[in-house]
């Protein structure tokens, strides 16, 4: 595996009529990394995941993506180098069935969506069955996407996060309003693209047995710092962690 | 199972459909034999109605945002016709093409602004471009003819007679169709409905929706110019109205009545609407009011138009765009 950073950022900023909501947030990822970021609520996780994705623009700092400075970039240009995003609430597109939606991911992917005269159902049949099959919702992939189970649109997400074929894919609670046994099979999900396809995984994540059963590398924000960083165990026995977020939760 | 099992209901449900669309065709070919003059004259309004209100439903239906300015691309489409045959003597075929490149134009310069808003901002502003060309075209005596118009467009000798013109715009309109048909399915199609539903989630897919969005307006003016285009030598005088708000208002009547979620939805509309018009007009003036509680009616009891009304008679569960918009 080739272990150069895939992702770096240097001191990163962004606050909101006066808040901090990132403070001079410094981070890197090796190429094939599987980490979480976790924090308690409003301690900066989706502000720095809209940061790195484009969605918000840093007041100072960079973000880089294999050696390109992408800071400034729109969301479109960092897709297309294969970062990819998975939105905590769902985000799909609710009057296109399960199928659609993938297909449109996947049609993206293969930049044939300028194409104005070939029906767009003869188009990517294959990849789009293939991905709706490995997650899991090929039963329902002629259900509109507005009317699936909360779980099924979670798992939707990701199938259309697969169509975009990430290199590094950002996933903001993945298994948020799961039940247990839902929660398991999405997290092997995406332990499978971490290990079998080599595919960076950043995710956050409330559910700590999640965090801790997972993710290789822990980082903790408050306040919109980073104050640990490390393999679980060592970020688990940080007294500052401990005070600040896990001591609420045991 | 359940996937295969739903590609088969669906196949047989499309395929009446398009059984349907064969009998109208051959209606549409046949109706010069069985009717008078003056209702081909409403025929063939109704097939250029019906044109200016698919291509206006391209950015309503498709992209998910009002234009109340549409009707600047049919009147620069009708001008673009009516100044080349009046004035220079240009073939009708060599000024339609020209007509849909005009309004092609003046759409890609009037949604580079407008397709920066969305909702109520874009409907404003696609509004305001409207009513901004349509006073220049009022005002511009020595080029427009101002509020006179421009008279004395004639058809080709060929396409004289109302049936002979009849037979040519039913020929344009159906072309025109299956082409707006074939990019409402293409991928590209797909990115437009996808934007719809969710712009922002598209963006994060890797599309430059603002140009997407642009791309699908000049295409959706190119086709309202086109039918702007027939309208002159049919009418065979131009006046600036077709420019106005008002003239903008009828696709938008046309596609709530006939239904935006389907490609032909506006076209049945536009049978609806024009029929309605040719016939009320005939012993009553108050056509507003008739046509008001028409729109009251379909809104209150069938919000998706009519044809939603015929894709609930034929189906019960739910379904893909793909399948009920023919």
């Amino acid at each position: 595996m080739n272990m150069t950073d895939i992702l770096k950022v240097e001191h990163l900023c962004k606050s909101f009529g006066g808040i901090m909501a990132t403070q001079d947030v410094s981070y890197s990822m090796k190429s094939g990394e599987f980490s979480a970021i976790v924090g308690p609520n409003g301690a900066g996780k989706t502000t720095f995941f809209h940061l790195i994705s484009g969605y918000h623009r840093a007041d100072s700092g960079s973000v880089w993506y294999k050696e390109k400075n992408i800071t400034k970039w729109p969301p479109h240009k960092i897709a297309r180098l294969g970062v990819t995003r998975c939105f905590q609430v769902s985000n799909n597109y609710p009057m296109l069935t399960t199928y659609e939606n993938v297909r449109q991911a996947v049609l993206t992917q293969k930049k044939r969506t300028l194409n104005l005269f070939t029906p767009a159902k003869n188009l990517a049949v294959e990849e789009t069955l293939n991905i709706l099959d490995m997650v899991g919702i090929s039963d329902n992939a002629n259900t509109m996407a507005g009317n699936l189970s909360q779980g099924d649109k979670k798992i939707l997400e990701i199938a259309m996060a697969l169509g975009s074929k990430p290199e590094l894919l950002y996933l903001d609670e993945p298994t948020a309003g799961m039940s247990s046994d839902e929660t398991y099979k999405t997290m092997e999900l995406i332990k499978r693209l971490n290990e079998q396809m080599g595919v960076t995984i950043l995710f956050t994540e409330h559910d700590m047995p999640v965090v801790f059963g997972y993710a290789h590398r822990l980082t903790v924000l408050h306040q919109g710092a980073i104050i640990a960083d490390g393999i679980p165990e060592e970020v688990r026995s940080d007294k500052m962690v401990q005070k600040v977020y896990l001591g609420e939760e045991e | 199972m359940q996937w295969s099992h739903n590609m088969r209901f669906f196949q047989s449900y499309a395929m009446k459909k398009q059984l349907w669309i064969i009998v109208v065709i051959i209606i549409a070919a046949i109706l010069p034999t069985i009717i008078g003059a003056f209702w081909i004259n409403v025929a063939v309004e109704i097939l250029i109605m019906g044109l200016f209100a698919v291509s206006f439903n391209m950015i309503f239906g498709y992209m998910g945002q009002l234009s109340f300015g549409h009707a600047a691309f049919y009147g620069v489409g009708a001008y673009t016709v009516g100044l080349l045959m009046a004035k220079l003597s240009i073939p009708f075929s060599l000024s339609l093409i020209a007509a849909m490149l005009s309004a092609g134009a003046f759409a890609l310069i009037i949604g580079y602004f407008c397709i920066r808003l969305t909702g109520i901002y874009f409907a404003i502003l696609t509004l305001s471009f409207g009513q901004l060309i349509y006073y220049i075209v009022f005002e511009w005596y020595s080029f427009t003819g101002g509020d006179n118009g421009l008279q004395g467009i004639a058809a080709p000798h060929l396409l004289s007679s109302v049936t002979a013109y009849y037979y040519f715009t039913l020929v344009i309109v159906i072309a025109a169709l299956i082409v707006m048909w074939y990019i409402s399915r293409s991928p590209f199609g797909y990115t437009m409905r996808a934007i719809r539903d969710n712009a922002n989630r598209t963006r994060f897919l890797g599309i430059n929706v603002k140009r997407y969005m642009l791309i699908n307006f000049v295409i959706a003016g190119a086709f309202a110019g086109l039918a702007g285009g027939l309208w002159g030598p049919f009418n065979q005088s131009i006046s600036p109205d077709l420019l106005n708000w008002t003239e903008s208002g009828i696709p938008v009547f046309m596609t709530v009545i006939g239904g935006s979620a389907s490609f032909l939805g506006p076209m049945v509309g536009s049978i609806i609407y024009t029929f309605l018009n040719a016939f009320v007009t005939g012993f009553t003036q108050y056509w507003p009011l008739i046509i008001g509680i028409v729109i009251m009616l379909i809104i209150l009891f069938s919000p998706g138009g009519i044809q939603g009304l015929i894709d609930k008679w034929y189906k019960h569960s739910d379904s893909s765009d793909e399948n009920i918009e023919l």
